[in-house]
């Protein structure tokens, strides 16, 4: 177990490193000119060669990029003078459009992001798999059609118009609700949880379609096997069967993917995040990206890669103590 | 193994697409010409204004652009920091309508004296204006502010004219040898204490330029000669909380989330003419979707009945809000700073008849529909917008444009035969190998190309597209090597005087000139007539002389008028005083009440 | 009076509802099966034995099954028991073991814990650790070494063998009356599945339990059954002991099977025999015979055999019964005629 993690661990960074040098690849060769971007209304050729100064695009990329390592393990200071200030280590740079460190920004997002995720995973999945039993067990019946139906419209919708759906007709003609105004939840409470409920709503319900979907012909392969016949045969009671029997087999795979949803999740919700105006780090991410600002933009990137490592090392760990099977010697 | 880099491969390539995708469609406004057929609809409301209540401005944006006076220029960011925070030397009277135009004096007990003809200007200023700390605003600290716009490597994006037109040396590449002062060696410093120099009692600081500048005073309007105390700069960072001079300051800002604003209890109204801060507190809410933002001001429920949006409406939500009486009271349709227009490349278009042909046979209609209809704007009759109003008159439009904007093709034919005869070369090139036209790769421009292509093909002018990256279109259209016959630009003044869109446009110094008409015949008397303007220190005379040049414009065609570009707003039904401001071309936010 | 069978199935009707239209799984079977007794079901896949053996704990509902007819064990009602009934039946006095011993034990649960399960859902007073005793001995005497050492591991780290004797302790951890065992050696080894049935006929010595055995290997059927059901079709078409089926088959589609099984002894000889032609479609049954078409025989009597379903009728003068148009005497003419 412990070299296994130790493993992971190892190839985690070697991966991490190698999707920070593949994003600055990327970004040198993206058609988008971040000097030009950044420079104001007179944007005359000196000014964005000035502009590429400043922000450090004028280095060639590896420069760029050891810069950026370095930083992590040493921090980093810009300018100089009275007025120079530091990202301390681990720095991942510095937003000069944000005028932030980009550590900060992360970490200021992250929690966002996190608390939207965690929400919604754990609303989706009790909603998915539970809806996702009941219609394997009323198989063919109108419950099960009914819910065929309302999920196949589900996993169609998009998220945005739904997103925007619910928050027109619940906050701005209904008015259940106040607009929402994010508050950590430490801050207060009550707007926290008013900021996020709709979120939460959206993403769950729309992921949950899939997720039923999943659990219902899990549920109903899982019947079929054996074992569970002979659970039934023993006289167990169908409540008992149905939990250490069907669910169990029905629901390790489905763990796997949501693992890596919940994972992608944690990487930013772009679209909710911007519908619901959550400050998040989905939308710090798209932020960076139509700023061409890049420090944010390998940092997001690799914070996202961080976690769908960790995802698939954590799914992997659960896997084996669901599954004696494939359990790590 | 491979599923979760493929996944990490997906991540870093969508994020790059989305990067590349989403460059900038900023100005995706259309192209086109002339008629004055749309009356606008201002939002000015009769009422007393009363004090008190909370102002909500919603916003797309992620954070205010800046905040730091010295390197904010966009208009709406202008007129918010300049109506709450930042005070400079002088600024517009705040009222709607061509009044919006003008100048007062501000922390400046008057809009300025020139002397030597406009090189030297001199402001006396007003006693009592303090910053949120109580301390009281000093002459130095206005030098200091401007001496921060030297600072290029770190006071960015904000207008640049104090490094243009103070007497300050150069060196060989044009650079001002006063590198700011974060860097400055002593004898640096000097040279821009000369330049900006206050007097020994302090009341009195006095410019002095490398030329005349007749209009000096509009360009103190300017954020960038707001003040800024020496102790509390912090250089790159200032921009998150500079100090306010205003009768507001900030109490919270957290980008991304939200702005809020509260009043400056160090701040008097005795010591500021302009400014009436009626509300106790404004609240700016960021990262809205803005369709999010349109639903929330026509539902106008609750605290969204004191709310104003910085973007406009969405061109869908038009119809809803200007087709319900319900919003009469409580939209507009006018227009915004800016004027588009198609530049030619005088040196390979050398040929008025040719580009008279282009004028006449385009099909502006076709494209003011594409770009959204009459909504876009109205058909621009030159190069400066009725707004202006000193400097503005309706020009004579060449023979046989069609006011309506229809293409007219025997004017158009007719204009071509003629430069068959009198410029071959021309003829032969736009009938025959074609005219380069430059355009931004955004979806506007993809259709508006084909229209180009299409309404001039009846007229026998070849168009040759090249579509460029957006966010390098304008680097690239305004680089000598780039070779284009066509180009397109869009443009506002800095303030309301033609001196910030005339020179800037067709000087070949000025800083958006797309003509390359430095060579053109009629060039020379253009120069010396514009440069008689600039120094016209009679602001009435001056107008004279901007009319009878864009009428030379409009003559010459170096650069075919496009769209006087409007924009429409919808706000709150208890927000009282909200017009557009014409010299931002926004809300004057700080102005903004909460009606009772 | 008449002995009451431990076990008897009357008139069995098993239809299921599927997209495709409905399967006429079972039809019409009667069987009885005595205390210390081995009945046989044989049959080639699709025949209905698995089904009419799932039909006895009621296992087949729930889906879409639609079961008529009569269950009686020990007298009483099966078919018609409420589900608090039929769980305390199942696994308790009627335990069932399946096909594949690979499949049938829960993957993710110690095989301690799976037996321990099927000893307190019916003794639910019974502490963990007095049951978990109970278990290791069941485990020993299945023939599990080191029962200790093993109750505590999982399935996957048994033989095929070893689990099929996990699943047999599990089965009969209770001691029930009745163990339905469905092709319980199919999926194993030669050699383990002599060892498997020995086991269980050593048991149902010791406790005298009844046993149905379906399968579909008569080689098994021999070594182990009293008696015999042979299936074909949904039906039964002959039951008799398994002398008398040996010995005097009664029914064409027996010659078959039994010829099946002679040619694997004469094999050396080259004479492999299979019967030609496939099962009937259970969806579509034919109005007749459902064996007309793979028949030998029938050519006499095309007429009856194509439009009247045969029944089960008692054939002299043997003991068997037989569902076939064609008597016994007619038939081992024809048989001899085809011998010659």
């Amino acid at each position: 177990m412990t070299t296994f993690i130790a493993r992971r661990i190892l190839f985690a960074l070697v991966l991490l490193a190698a999707v920070s040098l593949f994003t600055y690849l990327l970004f040198a060769l993206l058609p988008t000119d971040p000097a030009a971007l950044t420079c104001g209304k007179n944007c005359k050729p000196e000014l964005i060669a000035a502009n590429r100064v400043r922000l450090g695009y004028d280095k060639p990329i590896y420069e760029q990029y050891w810069q950026f390592i370095k930083g992590i393990f040493a921090g980093r200071t810009y300018g100089s003078g009275d007025i120079a200030f530091t990202c301390p280590a681990p720095s991942l740079g510095y937003s000069f459009n944000q005028h932030e460190c980009v550590s900060t920004l992360i970490g200021k997002t992250f929690p966002v992001t996190a608390f939207l995720s965690l929400g919604a995973f754990i609303l989706w999945m009790l909603l998915g798999v539970g809806t996702g039993t009941f219609a394997a067990l009323h198989r063919g019946k109108w419950q099960d059609r009914l819910t065929s139906v309302v999920t196949s419209i589900g996993v169609s919708l998009p998220t945005f118009y739904v997103g925007l759906l619910v928050l027109f007709s619940v906050v701005i003609w209904l008015q259940w609700l106040p607009f929402p105004h994010y508050a950590s939840p430490t801050e207060n409470l009550h707007d926290f949880l008013t900021a996020m409920i709709l979120p939460w709503i959206t993403l769950a319900v729309l992921s949950a379609a899939s997720y039923t979907r999943l659990t219902r012909n899990g549920v109903l392969e899982a019947m079929n096997e054996d074992f569970v016949r002979f659970g039934v045969a023993k006289g167990l009671k169908n409540r008992t069967v149905i939990r250490r029997y069907v669910l169990r087999a029905a629901l390790i795979p489905i763990v796997t993917i949501a693992g890596l949803d919940f994972a992608a999740l944690l990487g930013g919700a772009i679209v909710t995040e911007s519908v619901f105006s959550l400050p998040g780090m989905g939308r710090l991410a798209i932020r960076s990206v139509t700023d061409s600002d890049l420090p944010v933009l390998v940092g997001t990137t690799l914070v996202a890669a961080v976690f769908i490592v960790m995802a698939n090392t954590i799914v992997d760990i659960v896997y084996g103590v669901l599954d004696p099977r494939v359990r790590v010697k | 193994m491979k599923r979760r880099i493929i996944g990490l491969l997906g991540l870093a390539l969508s994020a790059s697409l989305i990067a590349s995708a989403c460059g900038s469609d900023s100005s995706s406004s259309t192209d086109t010409a002339v008629s004055n057929d749309t009356v606008a609809t201002p939002g000015t409301d009769a009422g007393t204004p009363t004090t008190g209540g909370t102002i909500h401005i919603l916003s797309q944006l992620e954070q205010i652009t800046h905040l730091d006076p010295q390197r904010n220029y966009t208009g709406s960011d202008l007129a918010f920091v300049g109506s709450t925070m930042q005070r400079a030397l002088t600024s517009y009277a705040y009222a709607p309508g061509s009044d919006g135009s003008k100048l007062v004096a501000d922390l400046a007990t008057d809009t300025g004296t020139p002397t030597e003809g406009g090189k030297v200007w001199s402001f006396t200023l007003r006693d009592g204006a303090t910053y949120e700390d109580g301390s009281a605003v000093t002459c130095a600290d206005i030098a200091y502010g401007v001496s921060r716009v030297f600072a290029t490597d770190i006071i960015v994006d904000g207008p640049t004219y104090a490094i243009t037109y103070l007497d300050i040396p150069k060196d060989a590449d044009d650079n001002s040898v006063y590198p700011g002062p974060y860097t400055a060696k002593a004898d640096q410093q000097a040279l821009f204490d000369k330049a900006v120099a206050c007097s020994e009692d302090g009341k009195t600081i006095t410019f002095t330029l490398s030329r005349v500048v007749s209009d000096f005073n509009y360009t103190t309007t300017l954020l960038a000669f707001s003040p800024v105390p020496k102790a509390k700069d912090t250089g790159e960072k200032y921009d998150m909380a500079p100090v306010s001079s205003g009768p507001y300051k900030i109490k919270s800002y957290e980008p991304g989330k939200s702005l809020v604003l509260v009043r400056n209890e160090n701040w008097s109204k005795a010591s500021d003419p302009i400014r009436n801060a009626y509300a106790d507190s404004f609240v700016y809410e960021f990262a809205l979707d803005p369709a999010v933002i349109d639903e929330r001001l026509i539902a106008d429920a609750g605290d969204d009945q004191y709310a104003v949006s910085d973007g406009g409406l969405q061109p869908e939500n038009l119809q809803t809000v200007f087709d319900d009486e319900r919003f009469k009271d409580r939209r507009q349709d006018d227009y915004d700073p800016y004027v588009s227009f198609t530049a030619f490349n005088a040196k390979t278009v050398s040929c008025v008849e040719v580009r008279r042909a282009v004028y006449l046979g385009l099909d502006r209609e076709a494209l003011r529909t594409a770009g959204g209809g009459p909504y876009t704007g109205d058909f621009a009759d030159g190069f400066i917008k009725p707004a202006l109003a000193d400097d503005y008159a309706p020009n004579k439009m060449p023979e046989g444009l069609n006011a309506d904007g229809t293409p007219n093709v025997e004017a158009a034919k007719a204009a071509l035969t003629e430069a068959k005869t009198k410029c071959p070369d021309v003829y032969a090139k736009a009938t025959g190998e074609g005219l380069k036209f430059f355009h931004p790769d955004t979806p506007t421009w993809q259709k508006n190309i084909s229209i180009w292509i299409e309404s001039l093909k009846a007229v026998g002018i070849v168009i040759k597209p090249t579509a460029v990256e957006p966010s390098k279109y304008y680097p690239t259209v305004q680089s000598d090597e780039t070779d284009y016959d066509i180009a397109r630009g869009a443009w506002g003044p800095d303030w309301p005087n033609a001196s910030t869109m005339i020179p800037e446009l067709f000087l070949t110094t000025g800083g958006f000139n797309l003509t390359r008409n430095g060579d053109d015949p009629a060039y020379k008397q253009f120069e010396t007539d514009t440069k008689a303007a600039l120094a016209e220190l009679d602001r009435s005379a001056q107008g004279t002389k901007w009319k009878a040049l864009n009428q030379f414009l409009v003559d010459q065609l170096w650069s075919l008028p496009g769209t006087f570009l409007k924009a429409q707003d919808l706000w709150g039904s208890k927000v009282g005083n909200a017009y557009r401001w014409s010299s931002s071309g926004s809300f004057l936010f700080g102005e903004l009440y909460v009606k009772q | 009076m008449e002995k009451v069978p431990l076990l008897s199935v009357e008139n069995l009707n098993v239809e299921f509802s599927t997209p495709d239209g409905v399967v006429h799984a079972v039809n019409n079977v009667s069987f009885a099966v005595e205390s210390g007794e081995t009945l046989g079901i044989v049959g080639e896949s699709g025949s209905g034995k698995s089904v009419t053996a799932s039909s006895i704990l009621k296992l087949n509902s729930g889906v879409t099954a639609k079961t008529q007819g009569a269950i009686l064990f020990n007298g009483r009602d099966v078919l018609g028991a409420d589900d608090k009934t039929i769980r305390s039946i199942r696994g308790s006095e009627i335990a069932m073991i399946f096909q594949d011993p690979l499949s049938a034990l829960n993957p993710y649960y110690t095989i301690g814990n799976q037996i321990i399960e099927a000893y307190r859902v019916h003794h639910r007073d019974v502490k963990k650790s007095a049951a978990r005793k109970i278990a290791l001995e069941m485990l020993h005497r299945v023939g599990i070494p080191n029962p200790e050492a093993r109750i505590d591991e999982y399935p996957h780290q048994f033989s095929g063998g070893m689990r099929q004797r996990i699943v047999i302790a599990t089965a009969l951890i209770n001691s029930p009356k009745l163990l339905i065992a469905d092709e319980p050696t199919t999926a194993l080894d030669v050699t383990v599945q002599a060892q498997i049935l020995d086991l269980m006929k050593d048991i149902q010595k010791e406790n005298g339990m009844a046993i149905i055995l379906i399968t579909h290997d008569l080689g098994v059927v021999a070594e182990t059954c009293d008696d015999v059901a042979v299936m074909y079709g949904g039906r039964i078409v002959e039951k008799a002991t398994v002398n008398e089926l040996f010995l005097t088959p009664t029914h064409p589609y027996s010659f078959g099977l039994l010829g099946a099984v002679r040619s694997l002894d004469n094999s050396a000889r080259g004479e492999l025999q299979t019967i030609a032609g496939s099962p009937p479609s259970l969806l579509h049954l034919p109005s007749g015979c459902s064996f007309l078409p793979r028949c030998g025989y029938a050519q006499q009597n095309l007429a009856q055999c194509s439009s009247v379903v045969p029944e089960l009728e008692k054939v002299s003068p043997t003991e068997s019964f037989s569902a076939c148009h064609l008597r016994t005497e007619a038939l081992i003419s024809l048989k001899m005629k085809e011998l010659a």
